[in-house]
């Protein structure tokens, strides 16, 4: 195993208030040392691999809690290979994914198996949350058991609510049991049944059906109180509205234990940019008001909002290729996160120490996952990203095979340069050599 | 010799439930079983003295919800003391409403029976025709409510292979809510002085049951740890909407008793089950046939001796109301 030397870095430990120009050693896959300043000469005798980092950012690795696999059932829009090789080419070192598979991941052995076939891949490190109910049917309980056994990181009725509040309670219950958060889609399919996108003055301009913001606090409140019940941990997923976001902070000053994550699209877009009907822009949930988006960054900037994830959706082309209204929401993410989040930080909303830990400390905190520091003893999954280089957002330039983005030709700045897992380089950008 | 005259007195006329019954009384219930099941065992001629407590006294089982062992159980101890048994079966689906079971009531009041033993899917039942007839009425299971007889023999099964309940440490697994056994057993023995815990799926465990003086865990083994006793109750899919537990397998995983986990509870901890048995859900074939620590048989036979004691008790009850 190489003992590798990092000089020059930006260290950004989110998990130790840390930012500033030091160095990071690792052995053994394990980092050993991260400290500001420079190493001392006696120090170095074990050291093979030295790497100059010139003044750029090097980070705990992101840890994407939000990912909508193709694999298994839709292998033709993207394997699992390709997933996980976009997401360390973005800075990504764990992904998270949803149970929505074909077959849905429901029972034990298939979580057994895809952690199996991703070990095998030498990428970003897969984890998944298993499936709330059989087949995500919303009514009879999976093997949450069985699957916790074997590694299921958490519960997730994946795209779907749970709109019953019986099975809700009773989940909540069980997963409280198992110590797992249960991670909620809040969204009430009865009040959108028919929705195409944001119930606003825009979607009746465009004469699109409108689906009602308040669709997501609905649930959110009842789960709130279903929290207070049972005491589970609870986690609402890709939050995008002012309500939903007012429903959190009251519970987590009262001490529930709930916690929140949204996506890029969420404090970067609003429902004007379906002003073109292109099919891009659908999402779920669907873009917001300005108002909504704007709540949004307060709460990620006050901690209500505890996450970021990419919410990657790999979607075929032909579903994309429609009218609006029956298009298929989601799009890709794993690319963009980083750079997208990082906007925020250019933009003054957030603090680089900030961003990073909501893309790294706090997923590993909801999900009891390692990483999120850089503390000797604990693997060396890191990120170095140049935080200033700019390029732009080209689907077609994607290393996934998701090229569908709602960013497509925005100008951002953040660039990976590489990508280490348990201190191999798993991802090198092109002209980066180490 | 013991003698028919000195049957248990009780302070009400019906055994509707152990809430309510003063550890004296649940003493005297359990010594009296006690020496019946002495009589019994050895085949002891001194049964004799009993054959007629119950001669002339008709005793109907009434039975909305089907059962084997507990009807038997009670038709043997009526038969046991010299008793008229008639079996009443109407665990059809047809009688299942409040107003079906008073019309069920007046009817069989009118033909002055004098002791009603009677099970029903419906927590209260019981106490519900017992203010509509004219009999005493022996509550043999209503609903998640109380099964007051299956609390006298468990407590009476211990009692006869401990020597005491005082003390024991007690854990009672399973689909809690769900069970009119639990809720008699904690009753029964925390009225005796045992420590008592509860081990289940937080989706089987009802609300506040802590306030019933128990501890409660979801975790078998932790549940069971230095217990003396492990009760296991089935899971009652029969009760249940579908959503508690996501399987058997996983039931069984998680909270079915085998050796393994029984590892964990006293050296000499021995297993009790009211039955039926479903085995590889609550517990398994080897752990449930261990002659050395299983006390599931024994329970059986223990039943018939704790519900001569029952009926006895209430049949003098009679006498003393209509002297």
């Amino acid at each position: 195993m190489t003992d590798i030397l990092f000089t020059n870095a930006r260290l950004i430990d989110p998990s130790r208030n840390l930012d500033g120009i030091g160095y990071l050693m690792v052995a053994d896959g394990l980092i050993t040392e991260a400290e500001l300043g420079t190493p001392s000469q006696c120090d170095l005798s074990k050291i093979t691999q030295i790497i100059e980092c010139g003044g750029a950012c090097l980070a705990p690795g992101l840890i994407d809690m939000r990912v909508q696999s193709a694999d298994p059932g839709n292998e033709h829009l993207e394997d699992l290979t390709i997933l996980l090789k976009a997401a360390v080419s973005g800075g990504i070192t764990s992904v998270v994914a949803l149970p929505d598979a074909t077959p849905v991941i429901d029972d034990a052995s298939m979580i057994d198996s895809l952690t199996l076939r991703a070990t095998r891949i030498g990428a970003a490190k897969l984890y998944l949350y298993g499936a709330a109910t059989k087949k995500l049917r919303g009514k009879a309980m999976a093997e949450l058991g069985m699957m916790a056994d074997v590694g299921a990181v958490g519960f997730s009725n994946g795209s779907r609510t749970i709109m019953d509040a019986m099975v809700m309670r009773r989940l909540l219950a069980y997963s409280g049991m198992l110590d797992k958060p249960f991670i909620q889609h809040c969204e009430d399919h009865k009040l959108t049944a028919a929705g195409e996108m944001n119930e606003s003055e825009t979607s009746t301009r465009l004469g699109l059906i409108g689906a009602p913001s308040i669709a997501e606090a609905i649930i959110i409140d009842r789960d709130i109180h279903l929290v207070r019940l049972t005491g589970a941990r609870y986690h609402a997923a890709h939050i995008s509205t002012r309500a939903a976001v007012e429903s959190i902070r009251r519970a987590k000053a009262e001490g529930l234990p709930i916690t929140a994550d949204t996506a890029p699209p969420y404090f970067l877009l609003n429902e004007l940019a379906v002003s073109t009907y292109d099919t891009a822009f659908k999402l779920s949930p669907p873009l917001r008001s300005e108002d909504d988006r704007k709540a949004i960054i307060e709460a990620l900037a006050d901690g209500t909002i505890d996450a970021i994830a990419s919410d990657h959706v790999p979607v075929d082309g032909d579903a994309k290729a429609q009218p609006f209204g029956p298009s298929q929401p989601g799009a890709s993410g794993i690319d963009t996160l980083l750079a997208l989040t990082l906007s925020l930080v250019h933009q003054n909303k957030l603090t680089l120490l900030r961003a990073m830990e909501l893309l790294s400390l706090a997923p590993a905190r909801i999900l009891n996952l390692d990483g999120g520091g850089l503390i000797p003893g604990t693997a060396a999954d890191l990120v170095m990203f140049d935080p200033e280089s700019s390029w732009i957002v080209r689907g077609a330039d994607f290393v996934s095979n998701s090229r569908i983005t709602p960013f497509e030709g925005l100008p951002v700045q953040g660039r990976v340069r590489a990508t280490w897992i348990a201190g191999a380089a798993v991802f090198n950008a092109a002209g980066f050599s180490q | 010799m013991p003698k028919a005259s000195d049957a248990v007195q009780l302070s009400r006329r019906h055994l509707l439930g152990i809430e309510g019954l003063n550890p004296l009384e649940i003493m005297a219930l359990i010594d009296r079983g006690d020496m019946f099941a002495d009589l019994v065992q050895a085949n002891d001629p001194g049964m004799h003295a009993f054959s007629d407590v119950l001669r002339g006294k008709t005793i109907i089982n009434l039975f909305f919800e089907n059962s084997t062992r507990t009807r038997v159980s009670f038709e043997l101890a009526a038969k046991h003391l010299g008793g008229s048994v008639l079996n009443i079966n109407v665990a059809g689906s047809s009688v299942k409403k409040g107003e079906t079971l008073l019309d069920t009531a007046t009817t069989l009041n009118a033909m002055h029976p004098h002791i009603l033993v009677v099970r029903h899917n419906c927590s209260g039942a019981a106490q519900l025709l017992s203010q509509h007839v004219d009999a005493a009425v022996i509550n043999a299971g209503d609903g998640r409510h109380e099964h007051p007889t299956q609390a006298l023999l468990d407590a009476l099964t211990i009692k006869r292979r401990i020597g005491r309940i005082q003390g024991l440490k007690i854990a009672i697994c399973g689909d809690i809510a769900n069970s009119r056994v639990a809720r008699s057993n904690i009753h029964l023995l925390a009225t005796l002085g045992a420590e008592i815990r509860l081990v289940c799926p937080t989706t089987l465990l009802p609300a506040a049951i802590d306030q019933m003086g128990v501890e409660t865990f979801t975790n078998l083994e932790h549940g069971i740890e230095g217990a003396d006793i492990v009760m296991m109750l089935r899971l009652q899919t029969e009760r249940m909407e579908g959503t508690e537990t996501p399987s058997q397998r996983e039931y069984f995983s998680l909270f079915g008793l085998d050796r393994a986990k029984l590892m964990r509870a006293a050296p000499n901890a021995l297993i009790m089950h009211p039955g039926p048995m479903n085995r590889g859900v609550e517990i398994d074939s080897a752990t449930a046939d261990d002659v050395e620590k299983s006390l599931i048989r024994t329970q059986v036979e223990i039943g018939v001796a704790a519900r001569m004691a029952c009926l006895e008790t209430l049949s003098a009850g009679l006498l003393r109301q209509n002297a």
